[in-house]
């Protein structure tokens, strides 16, 4: 089987690849802010992501809730639901060995894909709304994957500019600093693991309702994006926030360019080998991040 | 206690290897996946209990056994034994290639690592097509061999800790437990930390390995997705961890609790049953992150040989 | 032995060029403010820190660029700032990890070592619930396991009570008097003077001088890295 390369389809893999890597930049700086702030990884950030995309399937299904609209609702929502984790549950491994905070994280999500199967079965939903593409000269893109990218830029500028103008997003980053000094500084660092829980939490949910309208939604669709979400503060640079964009956009690219180039099903093989060799050779990230 | 201990034990040998003349087939082969487990527990614990780095990734020798095996005994006819034997030392073979990168990554990053490397193998399984059957699986000729594979499973658990006996008795396990100790010190006390963790990855995935190859034949047919579950890696970890990480004889302790309340309740609550794991995960992991042998061993200062 | 050695975090020059020369069968003494470079100069020596630019040699052979492990099989052993035993080993244990001769002649210097700084009691103790200048000896002695040629000590007396401390510093004359070189970090003055034959004083990560330890403690210009100008 030879399939011949033009360059208009290389083209159109890169625009995939970019508006797909939008989306998990912002999913993936959910789980590098609780990384970057408590040191925890947050394995649970996947079926958080899931709970996100059923909130906009229900709104849909029953109140017929415009996808993108049910942001202003799957966010606050999720928001709520990550500070009571964090109260309830997390913060008791804020410091304790990797292995505890995974396996608690693990339990967590467990967990939440068994209760997402108990309330809402593991029959497989979608929210059809938006289907056809738009068409530009010799390219096309799904309307839904260029509003996604839209809407995961917006998000993204947002929470960047919170982190680097209001007091709030300064104390989030004093504390992924120092935690010490953060306190010295009177910053309640309690209370900025709530909010970085939180507001992670919210990052997963937006996901969520972005995805909700393009894939299909079942209990266990989150798994693959907290990997995803690995791979990205991976090569971005742990604690690195602005590196999560660089690395959410690289990873699109690379899986689209694998598929390409060698076939859709190692894509994630070609992600993990590119993971590991950053690991390896830059284990602070391709931006320099924090070590 | 140290006196009657052997004793105790040498009983429980021979019963459990007079068992299956008396026992039901589904007895045994319920007390043949209680044999797994305990395998499975133990030799996360070689690794991740003595050095430390935790394996989150475990159930990829056991993939690599069962796919070996599998391999061996459906297309070129091997006895399931010695398929199973190769298991283990493919398995070995995949723990090199793995482990001389990433035993490098310290604490977080070699557990992203290990969590990924399952992913990808359950990929490149799906995809070889041709060697593997892809998402179809891979079905073995049918063998009614539940009690030689009863005597094999239980070898295997019974070697893997009297390997750990060994180890952990040794001054090579007590270089082990240097590294989760404090790495830096016992680098700068002349210990080769790289070397030791790399023999006690090696050592901890012969076991998966063949046990995966074991429970291949005996359950006659393997897929991606039941050869490489996550939730394998950890069960494994929460009974080692459950028992008490670290310990000769926490693991073996973890994984008959684990297993017999699964056996007993989560039957009851099909649909419960993982929420449930979920809760007793949380639950080990926030009460008793020593876990039993280790709060005895804490609090009555005892010995590490019990 | 230690030649023009720079070590440099980020912008941060932490060590500039600093050599040392030691001679076998003398106790030196590194001192300087905090923050001096002292630690980071022992990092570089034990390869826990790869120095920079500049050699390290020992017996005339170059150590900088082996590993830790490997520069502890050359002969040097050493002590941290901050106490690193291994808690959930015996302090017997944590001596006998540290060779590799056979079982039993490892278990009998391992004891001997316990006895030398009064500690055979609590050899089957785990490290950890030792007290802290009970865990500074475990250490001290667990660098003595291999008799190496050169031990460094980072701040051997801090936190140690005087009945202790006597025994320590005894423990490190005899130490020299078999021939040994031992090179320590330390701020308690009179320890230094007491001890140290010879003293290099650090300052903002270059040796500030070297000499005898009463000629350096009226030296102007280590009073004035002290006390500031």
């Amino acid at each position: 089987m030879t399939v011949v390369i033009t360059p208009t389809m290389i083209g159109q893999v890169i625009i995939s690849g970019l508006l797909a890597g939008a989306l998990y930049a912002m999913v993936a700086l959910g789980l590098g802010l609780i990384f970057g702030v408590m040191r925890v990884l947050n394995v649970a950030h996947g079926p958080l992501l899931m709970l996100g995309a059923y909130t906009t399937f229900w709104l849909f299904q029953l109140l017929g809730l415009n996808p993108y609209l049910s942001l202003l609702v799957s966010m606050p929502l999720l928001f709520l639901a990550g500070v009571v984790l964090q109260r309830v549950l997390v913060h008791r491994v804020v410091d304790a060995p990797e292995l505890s905070s995974l396996l608690l994280m693990f339990g967590v999500s467990i967990a939440l894909v068994n209760l997402a199967q108990l309330g809402f079965t593991s029959d497989v939903r979608s929210v059809e709304y938006l289907t056809g593409s738009f068409i530009l000269g010799p390219f096309a893109f799904s309307k839904s994957r260029v509003i996604a990218c839209a809407f995961a830029l917006a998000i993204t500028a947002g929470a960047f500019v919170l982190l680097k103008k209001t007091r709030l997003g300064k104390a989030i980053r004093a504390v992924s600093q120092s935690r010490e000094v953060a306190q010295v500084c009177g910053i309640n660092v309690q209370r900025i693991h709530l909010i970085t829980f939180g507001a992670a939490s919210a990052l997963a949910a937006a996901g969520g309702t972005l995805v909700a309208v393009m894939v299909a939604i079942q209990p266990e669709m989150g798994q693959v994006y907290t990997f995803k979400s690995f791979l990205v503060i991976v090569l971005g640079g742990a604690g690195n926030y602005p590196g999560a964009l660089l690395g959410g956009l690289l990873l699109g690219l690379i899986e689209q360019l694998s598929s390409l180039f060698i076939t859709t099903q190692v894509n994630e093989a070609v992600a993990y080998v590119l993971l590991v060799l950053v690991l390896l050779l830059r284990p602070t990230g391709l931006l320099k991040g924090r070590s | 206690m140290a006196r009657w201990l052997p004793a105790g034990l040498l009983v429980l040998l021979v019963l459990l290897a007079l068992y299956p003349m008396h026992g039901t087939g589904y007895g045994i082969r319920t007390m043949l996946q209680l044999f797994m487990w305990i395998a499975l527990a133990q030799s996360w614990n070689l690794i991740s209990g003595l050095t430390g780095y935790v394996s989150f990734g475990h159930v990829a020798f056991f993939g690599m056994g069962a796919y070996t095996a599998g391999i061996l005994i459906g297309t070129l006819g091997w006895p399931w034994l010695l398929a199973c034997l190769a298991g283990g030392v493919m398995a070995m073979v995949l723990a090199l290639v793995i482990g001389w990168p990433c035993l490098r990554l310290k604490g977080p990053y070699f557990a992203i690592a290990m969590l990924g490397l399952n992913e990808v193998l359950r990929v490149i399984v799906s995809y070889y097509e041709g060697l593997t059957g892809g998402g179809n699986g891979l079905s073995l000729p049918t063998l009614h061999a539940s009690v030689p594979i009863y005597y094999a499973m239980g070898l295997v658990a019974l070697s893997v800790t009297a390997l750990t006996y060994v180890i952990v008795t040794s001054r090579f396990g007590l270089r082990l437990m240097t590294i989760r100790e404090d790495e830096v010190a016992a680098e700068a006390m002349g210990i080769d930390t790289f070397r030791y963790k790399l023999y006690a990855f090696l050592l901890s995935a012969v076991g998966p390995g063949i046990v995966g190859g074991l429970a291949a034949r005996d359950q006659g047919y393997i897929e991606p997705t039941s050869v490489f579950p996550l939730i394998t890696t950890i069960t494994m970890i929460v009974m080692a961890l459950f028992g008490g990480k670290g310990t000769i004889w926490g693991p073996v302790l973890g994984a008959v609790l684990l297993f017999t309340f699964q056996e007993l309740v989560w039957a009851r609550f099909i649909y419960l049953h993982q929420l449930l794991f979920g809760a007793i995960i949380i639950t080990v992991v926030l009460l008793m992150p020593r876990g039993i042998l280790g709060v005895l061993q804490q609090k009555y200062n005892l010995p590490r040989t019990i | 032995m230690v030649d023009r050695v720079v070590k440099r975090f980020g912008g941060v020059t932490a060590v500039n060029k600093v050599s040392l020369s030691l001679e076998a069968g003398r106790i030196y003494g590194l001192i300087g403010p905090k923050g001096s470079g002292k630690t980071t100069l022992f990092n570089c020596i034990t390869g826990v820190d790869q120095a920079d630019e500049g050699q390290i040699r020992f017996k005339g052979q170059r150590i900088d660029g082996l590993k830790p492990h490997q520069i502890f099989h050359q002969g040097i052993g050493r002590t941290f700032q901050v106490i690193r035993v291994f808690p959930e080993l015996t302090a017997l244990e944590n001596l006998l990890v540290v060779t590799t001769d056979d079982y039993a002649a490892a278990r009998a210097r391992a004891e001997d070592l316990l006895r030398f700084v009064k500690l055979e009691r609590l050899a089957n103790e785990y490290a950890g619930n030792l007290s802290y200048g009970q865990q500074k000896l475990v250490e001290f002695v667990r660098v003595l396991m291999t008799d190496p040629e050169l031990v460094l000590l980072d701040e051997p007396a801090a936190g140690v009570n005087r009945t202790l401390l006597n025994e320590l510093l005894d423990a490190v004359r005899t130490l020299r008097d078999r021939g040994k070189t031992v090179l320590l970090v330390e701020h308690d003055m009179k320890v230094v003077m007491g001890l140290c034959e010879t003293v290099f004083v650090l300052d903002h990560g270059e040796k500030l001088t070297e000499g005898p330890p009463g000629v350096i403690q009226t030296d102007e210009r280590v009073i004035e890295a002290y006390f500031g100008r």
